[in-house]
């Protein structure tokens, strides 16, 4: 187990790493590409900047739309959202490994407040997935990964929260921490490809969104003859 | 997928795989990265990037000579690729010289401090200026297609004919001054590569280089591109080169004769081996293909022939490079995994910019294409993911990035973790002393010991003095041997041995036996040792950093105990010679290590190196009254 582990924090880890950032980077210029493309090709040049920009920042906000008719949801969501990326980024045991392998080192998260974000971050994942399987207008729109994604969420927290916060012996130790370091790799290499890459395209969803209407207005019956499905609904 | 595709697909990989290498060639230095070490500092980025890069190149001041000043038109069709060859032959050179260079950042020394002595400085300045002449040579090529540029281009076009006859001047100069930089290394290079005339010999097989390269341009796009082959034209560099590599093997043959170094050459070893295969393959197989007018038009030998040249004409800069010189500096070196991968890597990347180019601007006057990424061709669903990869274009960039991005991430995870975190201080466990009275000390067993009477010191100090030297800390032990903690001769080492502790391998203990419970887990905030092992006793120890759970290296822990106190006892005693470092280390050397010594001093590596005197060792029979009493002393 212990190679094994050794391997996982290793090798294992700088490939799924690598994976990630460079995957993030990689559809965040594509996205960027896309956009440009499609602005040459649009008909009406005129972007509403500004109010794109607005928009994007709003949700941003935890207090937003959202907020004002699924109030439980959007704090949740929030809570969730600052555990899931606070407690990994600034856990002093990993800014210690990072200290260790590259020499590089930041701020760190206070014991308690560790403790404590890391159930939190629990509850809340389990609670959003409650959320989804038993609202019927939420499962209604969920697919398999939606469901799977919280759970496979909880891996490294429940894991990490063992390792870090319980005594249990050397062989457990090392079992729950070869999970977390697996599952951890594991999401890693999901990320880029999945929907997690909201994390990089977020900020770009808007323009997306509006420069969709920015073409002229025998785009859809152009579609359409292309695909020889001349009066075919779009 | 088409043949264009897949080849810019595998060329992405290995660029992607060779940036990872390259980021942690940078981070971590040469010593992580290569095989190189002090008496083998050139390498395969010299011989293969630097040196060959500069030779591919060859064929921008070839081609433009045979068409701007022999004013043979026919050649026209081949300017245009020779010259964006040169350039991408220059970017590769200084890309890789950059991974070679120690201090890369000083790069721009060679500009402001001038030493016009090195050969190095005029080669320095030769790839500057050259590469920004062919700048200017090629730019109006892609300002062509901006109209907005027109002023730029008409002026640069105004220019031109200053520019090529520049260019032909200064890499005249580059290729033959590669050649005067091993002129001032006749005892390093091996004697059938050193020459007088190694100027002379470099640039004439340049210029036959510079033409294969060409020729194996135009038959690879053809091939690649399905275009229309330059048979004709292939044909007549052909037969040129036949005159260039006839002068170039009757060039190199009357130096080989005049330095009589014939025998050499049928002397049967590997050198030798290697020279007449380089002979064969860059001169003797390409002039019988290309001299014989049947075989010349035939595309198939056009192929062979070219290769055969590029190859060995690379091989050739190799072995001047340093191939060669491992024979006399006696050195083993073969370039690591992680070198290889950057030459393939700085090659690939010329190779995409190549590529781009010749698909995006007119360099031949029919514009190669990529079938899959023309503006009209049908979207399509990428058959092994059934995902839609969005227009031709775009499909493209996605399949290529995702190599570049797969290939970076396995480059990072096959990174050796030592090689990684450098070789560091070399690791000796060490082997306790001998003796009983009298102590040999020998740490990593290379018979320079030190010998210790510790007879004697007990007699001196006391027999309750143990602990002036000795830490009293392991339980079952009346004192514990110095090699126990300190078991490495040069590095300090984790005498706590945390993992060991934590493991159920080991002492399957939990963590918060040790650590305090609801507080950070950390060496500060765990128990002490003596709490678990209430025999270890620190109190009556000599004991040094205790909380840092690191014991010092066998050196160090010696030097600091025996000099300290040698130091003391010389000024009470007024004995100075008591701290001289041969107070203790008595070099002796038995026989037979002095016989492989000799042995080793036989190797041509070993004449630099100054050996210290070894003192045979006396028989005490042999000793003198006085030496005796001295020892006894």
């Amino acid at each position: 187990m212990e190679s094994w582990l050794e391997f996982a924090k290793g090798p294992l880890f700088r490939l799924t790493f690598a994976i990630m950032l460079l995957g993030l980077i990689r559809i965040f210029m594509l996205d960027i590409w896309g956009i440009y493309k499609a602005y040459r090709k649009a008909g009406d040049k005129n972007m509403p900047w500004k109010l794109v920009l607005s928009r994007g920042l709003e949700w941003f906000f935890p207090v937003n739309r959202v907020a004002r008719n699924r109030p439980f949801y959007s704090t949740f969501s929030t809570l969730f959202h600052i555990g899931l990326l606070v407690v990994p980024i600034f856990l002093y045991a990993h800014v210690k490994q990072w200290e260790k392998s590259i020499g590089i080192s930041w701020i760190t998260l206070p014991f308690d407040w560790a403790y404590w974000l890391t159930i939190s971050t629990i509850v809340f994942a389990i609670a959003l997935l409650m959320g989804r399987m038993f609202n019927k207008s939420s499962s209604f729109l969920s697919r398999k990964q939606d469901y799977l994604w919280p759970i496979l969420l909880l891996i490294p927290f429940i894991t990490g929260f063992v390792c870090a916060h319980l005594n249990v012996n050397p062989t457990y130790y090392q079992f729950f921490m070869l999970m977390h370091v697996l599952s951890g790799n594991l999401i890693f290499i999901l990320i880029p490809f999945t929907k997690i890459a909201h994390c990089v395209l977020m900020p770009l969803s808007q323009v997306v969104c509006t420069i969709a209407w920015k073409f002229p207005p025998e785009t859809d019956e152009a579609v359409c003859s292309t695909l020889n499905k001349k009066g075919a609904a779009v | 997928m088409n043949r264009v595709q897949n080849t810019k697909i595998i060329l992405w990989l290995i660029t992607g795989f060779a940036a990872a290498v390259g980021l942690n060639r940078f981070i971590f230095g040469l010593g992580a990265t290569t095989n190189l070490t002090d008496s083998t500092p050139w390498g395969l980025w010299i011989g293969f990037d630097v040196m060959g890069g500069v030779a591919l190149a060859a064929g921008g001041f070839v081609m433009t000579a045979i068409f701007y000043i022999m004013k043979r038109e026919e050649f026209h069709p081949l300017v245009k690729p020779a010259v964006l060859t040169a350039f991408l032959g220059y970017m590769a050179v200084i890309l890789g010289l950059l991974f070679d260079l120690g201090l890369p950042w000083n790069i721009w020394h060679m500009i402001i401090f001038w030493n016009p002595h090195s050969p190095l400085f005029e080669v320095g300045w030769c790839v500057m200026l050259y590469s920004a002449v062919l700048l200017l040579e090629f730019s109006p090529v892609p300002l062509e297609k901006y109209s907005r540029y027109a002023k730029i281009r008409n002026f640069l076009m105004k220019f031109r004919f200053v520019f090529v006859l520049l260019g032909i001047m200064l890499s005249t100069l580059h290729q033959s001054s590669l050649g005067s930089l091993f002129l001032i290394m006749p005892f390093k290079l091996h004697p059938l590569w050193y020459s007088n005339i190694l100027p002379i010999q470099f640039f004439l097989s340049a210029v036959a280089l510079g033409l294969m390269m060409v020729a194996f341009e135009s038959l690879a796009s053809h091939w690649l591109y399905k275009r229309k082959p330059e048979t004709s034209l292939v044909e007549k560099l052909g037969k040129t080169v036949v005159w260039v590599l006839s002068i170039y093997l009757i060039v190199k043959i009357i130096d080989i004769l005049a330095a009589g170094e014939i025998t050499i050459v049928l002397n049967g070893s590997w050198e030798s081996f290697v020279f007449i295969s380089e002979i064969f393959i860059s001169i003797i197989f390409p002039i019988i293909i290309f001299s014989v007018p049947k075989m010349r038009r035939n595309i198939k030998a056009q192929w062979i022939g070219s290769f055969m040249v590029v190859f060995g004409m690379v091989f050739n800069r190799i072995n001047v490079g340093g191939l060669t010189m491992l024979s006399i500096t006696g050195d083993s070196y073969t370039p690591s995994w992680m070198e290889i991968t950057i030459s393939l890597g700085v090659v690939s990347a010329a190779a995409l910019v190549f590529l781009f180019v010749i698909e995006h601007f007119n360099i031949w006057d029919l514009k190669p294409q990529d079938p899959e990424s023309l503006p009209h061709t049908a979207p399509s669903f990428d058959y092994s993911s059934h995902a839609w990869l969005g227009t031709p274009d775009a499909a493209s960039l996605t399949k290529f990035s995702l190599a570049f991005v797969l290939s970076f991430a396995v480059g990072m995870a096959l990174m050796p973790e030592k090689k990684l975190h450098g070789k560091g201080i070399e690791e000796i466990t060490v082997s306790r002393a001998s003796g009983i009275e009298r102590l040999l000390i020998n740490g990593n067993k290379d018979d320079n010991l030190v010998e210790f009477p510790h007879k004697e010191h007990i007699a001196r100090l006391g027999e309750d003095q143990c602990a002036q030297c000795h830490h009293l800390t392991l339980p079952r032990f009346i004192e514990n041997s110095c090699w126990e903690c300190h078991t490495n001769m040069y590095k300090p080492v984790d005498y706590f041995k945390h993992n060991w502790h934590a493991s159920s391998s080991g002492a399957n203990i939990k963590c918060d036996n040790c650590h305090v419970e609801g507080v950070q887990r950390e060496s500060k905030s765990a128990k002490n040792c003596v709490d678990c092992h209430p025999k270890y006793d620190f109190n009556n120890a000599r004991f040094i950093g205790s909380q840092k759970y690191f014991a010092i290296s066998y050196t160090d822990a010696f030097h600091q105990l025996c000099v300290s106190c040698h130091f003391i006892k010389a000024d009470e005693l007024n004995k100075q010679n008591l701290t001289e470092c041969k107070s203790c280390h008595k070099v002796k050397i038995h026989d037979q290590v002095a016989e492989n010594l000799k042995w080793k001093t036989t190797l041509p590596h070993f004449n630099s190196v100054i050996l210290p005197n070894i003192e045979k060792e006396k028989n005490q029979s042999e000793m003198s009254k006085d030496e005796k009493e001295n020892i006894n002393n």
